[in-house]
């Protein structure tokens, strides 16, 4: 079955098919599941955002198609193919295609990059390694590379220590590495989080504009949905290991059918519109990663649950649109107002 | 720098990092020591006070941290830290119980609460044991230091709201502090954009956001992602904030700014009045943005 | 040395919450983690034994330790080999050499612990207030434990002792002087990184007092510390008293003591080799137990594990 979903996947163009996936931590309490059973694939060239809040499994999600599970975790089920072949990604593969067809940069490059390597050394390195490039043609393209990403010295900057930089830069820095080998896929995790807004929105530019040159897709995950609405073509909500949303960026927008993506939208004040006395907030918190849950994971917290909604697991369905899934039983019910009627 | 904040009222300062918007805190809280300059609370200065009068003066103003996970000392209880408060009010240990259980009320914790330690606690939980450990001594004024840059979104929204409910019910002033323009959008009644260690514009949260003068404030609000203004073309700022330490000559923006003209590089502009309330620390607004020069800064 | 295991931590945590929310109480997980831990459980199991032998010598040892025995000795008046009588042989003088050693336990016991107790002491009070005053009091008396410290310590503790005869007390007080500089230089690393913690900081916003901040949030904090550095401590002690001994200066004679019964031992290694094997061997079981079970203590009881659970 999983190669049926690899062919028509081919067809269309994904760069990488995430099937049916699950990722667990085992512990004595329970099977420690933290990613439930999530499947989504990105075309090439096409950027996508996943959206969630700490412990919603996005960043868990990224890391299992690196196959960088931190132990005892593990992909308990599912598949994950990667590149313009969709081979099996597998601990194994990896070697093949981590770094090359698929690329990572991370909230913080500074746990990334070598303290003690200066950057120069760490970008020849990876080139010569991967493309097999002469130590002086590495040079060329690692000065290229850094001017491509901005950074306004980059004779100067190939001969500095990573501390040295400013978080902004040292972006710049990490994702030159992610494109020197021009990556079929490149994975942004919480790019910008640790950045100040004005230095976030250059970063999120030339990410846009790296991918665009390099035909590369981008998996955005953040916290932001402001971020993700700006930068993404589509967006998947994640909650509680589960992927509850998933659609073009502007039905998500416009027409939110989870109630959980509507009160994402509603709590975050708006920064043109009249604004509340309060801010519509979701009750509780999140359940602990890890937890088995029956029935739906957001229903302790949701204003439109009911009976069923603690019984039975909502699974990925569509509406009438055909690009626009949601996983809850309330959708699409005459109980559900729309948002912009508000 | 200077600024005043009325009781009951909330003061946003927004900033990016190396903007000196938590050093600000700390010096009004005197956990630093201001370099100058004077901090007077209901008229009276407060500022190198020593012993007695330092502590009497510190159960005045309080502070929210941003970390949630080392504000609390791990060490110990709930009830403990809330008690710790109550005993620097003078309050007897026999009352503290029924005290802590009020305290948490308001906080909108559960009283089951009292007896964990922060280890059990999420991060939304433990922030509002912070809040409540900062009202136990009855404060005007709480200095919100990033307080809910560390939560997710949908706790944030509760505990923005929850500070919003304590201040409508105590009259407590707020000093709110965040990089979040749209958090300061939503709680503060006045608002100060800091550049560099110094306000660059100042006014009513209105005025600062729906008119914003300075060309970093503008810069600033149209750099923050939002789901309503997807699209729009932006105005958009090159190069990084520089070094606090060695800020550039004149303007400490010019070397970003879109509209910065030649007196921009050598003179300092003052933080003049230009509206009702409003006050902008630039040249090219002072003058007016039609009269001034189209000069290109030759950089 | 406190970072590394925290990143590792960190990545675990930020997996899943829970594994940190339901960590059980610190008993339990310390009772289990010694129980999935055979060597630290032998430690552990050598040093309850070591105490109630040296707790209970009087009624454990078979003789008296300084009754010279006269069938303790050959015809030609060399020490006994082990037998049924003597289990571990006699010495030259003809004694009992497992009364000796029973006896001798009790020496270094009460040396490690009270020398180690009295250096925690020191050193604790000095490391606080060096690291939490800072300016100039942390300069003077940090130079202050430099200066202690770049002495050899068995060189010290030899001046010391010719000075103010040998003693047990002396020993004692010896060690204590020579060993709390560790400990001062290790505490005040630590109170200077949790001065400048939010907590430290809203407690001092609150107006809470300097002493009582000491005492509720930064000893608190110590302990793990403490006791890690105290075990290996009474390890090192334990060694300073028997080179002490060894060399004549430490316990004084007749008692019993391993240092010395390894020193008179080593006259007679070819014909009566059990004289320093027994000695010898009991100290670097004790030694190595204390060690073992200063390094479970480090792991159970680190910082940033601790503060993980936080």
């Amino acid at each position: 079955m999983p190669t049926d979903h690899v062919e028509l996947a081919l067809l269309n163009d994904a760069v990488v098919v995430v099937d049916n996936l699950s990722v667990a931590f085992p512990s004595r309490s329970g099977s420690g599941e933290v990613i439930r059973s999530i499947s989504f694939s990105v075309k090439a060239g096409q950027r996508v955002g996943l959206v969630g809040e700490s412990g919603s499994g996005k960043s868990l999600t990224a890391r299992a198609i690196m196959q960088l599970i931190p132990a005892p975790g593990k992909i308990s089920a599912g598949e994950i193919h990667v590149g313009d072949d969709l081979t099996l990604a597998t601990v194994a593969s990896a070697k093949k295609w981590r770094g090359t067809s698929v690329a990572m940069i991370t909230q913080d490059p500074l746990s990334s990059l070598n303290p003690l390597v200066r950057i120069g050394v760490q970008i020849c390195e990876m080139l010569r390694h991967h493309r097999n490039a002469s130590r002086a043609d590495a040079r060329r393209r690692a000065v290229e590379l850094l001017n491509a990403v901005g950074i306004p010295n980059p004779k100067r900057t190939m001969r500095q220590f990573p501390s040295v930089l400013s978080g902004g830069m040292r972006q710049r820095v990490a994702l030159a590495i992610a494109i020197s080998c021009n990556p079929r896929l490149l994975i942004a995790d919480e790019p910008t989080t640790a950045l100040d807004v004005t230095i976030q929105a250059q970063v999120l530019d030339l990410l846009e504009k790296m991918s665009q040159e390099h035909n590369s897709a981008v998996l955005l995950i953040s916290h932001d949905l402001g971020v993700v609405a700006n930068f993404c073509e589509e967006i998947l909500v994640m909650y509680s290991g589960k992927i509850v949303e998933s659609g073009p960026t502007q039905d998500i927008l416009d027409g939110p059918l989870h109630p959980y993506t509507r009160a994402l939208l509603t709590s975050v004040p708006s920064m043109t519109e009249e604004l509340p006395a309060r801010l519509s907030s979701i009750a509780g918190s999140p359940p602990a990663g890890g937890v088995d849950v029956v029935g739906c994971a957001f229903a302790p917290r949701c204003s439109l649950a009911q009976a069923i909604c603690s019984e039975i697991n909502p699974e990925l369905r569509q509406l009438d649109d055909p690009f626009h899934d949601v996983a809850c039983h309330a959708a699409g019910d005459a109980l559900w107002p729309s948002v912009r009627s508000q | 720098m200077s600024f005043t904040l009325q009781p009951g009222e909330t003061l946003g300062i927004a900033g990016e990092s190396g903007s000196g918007k938590s050093s600000v805190a700390r010096a009004l809280v005197q956990l630093t020591r201001p370099t100058g300059g004077t901090v007077s609370l209901g008229g009276a200065p407060v500022t190198n006070l020593k012993g007695q009068r330092l502590k009497r003066f510190r159960r005045r103003m309080q502070m929210v941290y941003q970390d949630p996970y080392d504000s609390l000392d791990p060490r110990m209880s709930v009830s403990d830290a809330i008690g710790e408060a109550l005993s620097v009010r003078g309050l007897p240990k026999t009352e503290h119980a029924a005290q802590v259980a009020q305290l948490l009320e308001r906080v909108k914790l559960p009283a089951t609460i009292a007896q964990r330690h922060p280890n059990q606690l999420s991060g939304g939980q433990r922030q509002r044991v912070s809040i409540a450990r900062a009202l136990a001594v009855n404060p005007e004024i709480i200095i919100c230091d990033e307080a809910v840059a560390a939560l997710d979104v949908s706790i944030r929204a509760q505990v923005l709201n929850l500070l919003k409910d304590i201040q409508h019910d105590t009259g407590v002033g707020y000093l709110f502090i965040s990089h979040d323009l749209s958090t300061l959008r939503f709680m503060a009644d006045h608002v100060a954009i800091m550049y560099v260690g110094r306000i660059v514009e100042y006014g009513t949260s209105e005025e600062v956001f729906s008119n914003p003068q300075h060309p970093y404030t503008r810069a600033l609000i149209a750099a923050v992602p939002s789901v309503t203004r997807r699209g729009e073309r932006r105005l958009k700022l090159s190069g990084e904030p520089p070094d606090p330490g060695n800020p550039p000559s004149g303007c400490p923006f010019h070397p970003r700014c879109p509209e910065a003209v030649e007196t921009c590089r050598t003179e300092r502009p003052e933080l003049l009045t230009i509206g009702d309330a409003q006050k902008v620390a630039c040249h090219v607004v002072q003058w007016g943005r039609e009269k001034t020069p189209k000069t290109e800064v030759t950089a | 040395m406190i970072n590394l295991p925290e990143n590792e931590l960190t990545v675990a945590f930020s997996a899943s919450e829970t594994t940190v929310l339901s960590q059980p109480n610190f008993w339990r997980r310390a009772g289990r983690s010694l129980l999935h831990d055979p060597v630290a459980l032998c430690s552990f199991a050598f040093i309850l034994l070591l105490t109630v032998v040296a707790v209970f010598a009087p009624l454990i040892a078979p003789y008296d330790p300084l009754r010279q025995f006269s069938n303790g000795l050959s015809f030609v008046g060399a020490p006994v080999a082990p037998n049924g009588h003597f289990l571990l042989g006699t010495d030259a003088s003809g004694r009992d050499v497992l009364s000796r050693l029973i006896f001798g336990a009790r020496v270094s016991l009460l040396v490690g612990v009270v020398a180690t107790g009295l250096a925690s002491l020191i050193g604790v009070v000095i490391g606080t207030v060096a690291g939490y005053v800072g300016g100039v009091t942390e300069s003077i008396l940090m130079r202050f434990t430099d200066m202690v410290l770049s002495f050899p310590i068995l060189l010290f503790c030899v001046a010391l002792i010719a000075v103010t005869g040998p003693s047990t007390r002396n020993v004692v007080l010896v060690i204590a002087f020579a060993y709390w500089t560790y400990l001062a230089r290790v505490v005040r690393g630590q109170v200077l990184s949790i001065k400048e913690r939010e907590f430290v900081n809203a407690a001092r916003t609150l107006g809470v007092g300097h002493i009582k901040i000491i005492r509720k949030h930064i000893i608190p904090h110590l302990i793990p510390t403490i006791i890690v550095y105290g075990t290996l401590g009474v390890a090192t002690s334990i060694l300073i008293e028997a080179s002490l001994s060894f060399l004549g200066i430490g316990v004084p004679l007749p008692q019993a003591s391993w240092g010395e019964m390894i020193s008179e031992g080593q006259q007679y290694f070819q014909s009566a080799p059990w004289l320093l094997v027994a000695p010898g061997v009991a100290l670097i079981l004790t030694v190595l137990a204390f060690n073992l079970a200063g390094d479970w203590l480090t792991d159970l009881l680190d910082p940033a594990v601790q503060e993980m659970g936080s």
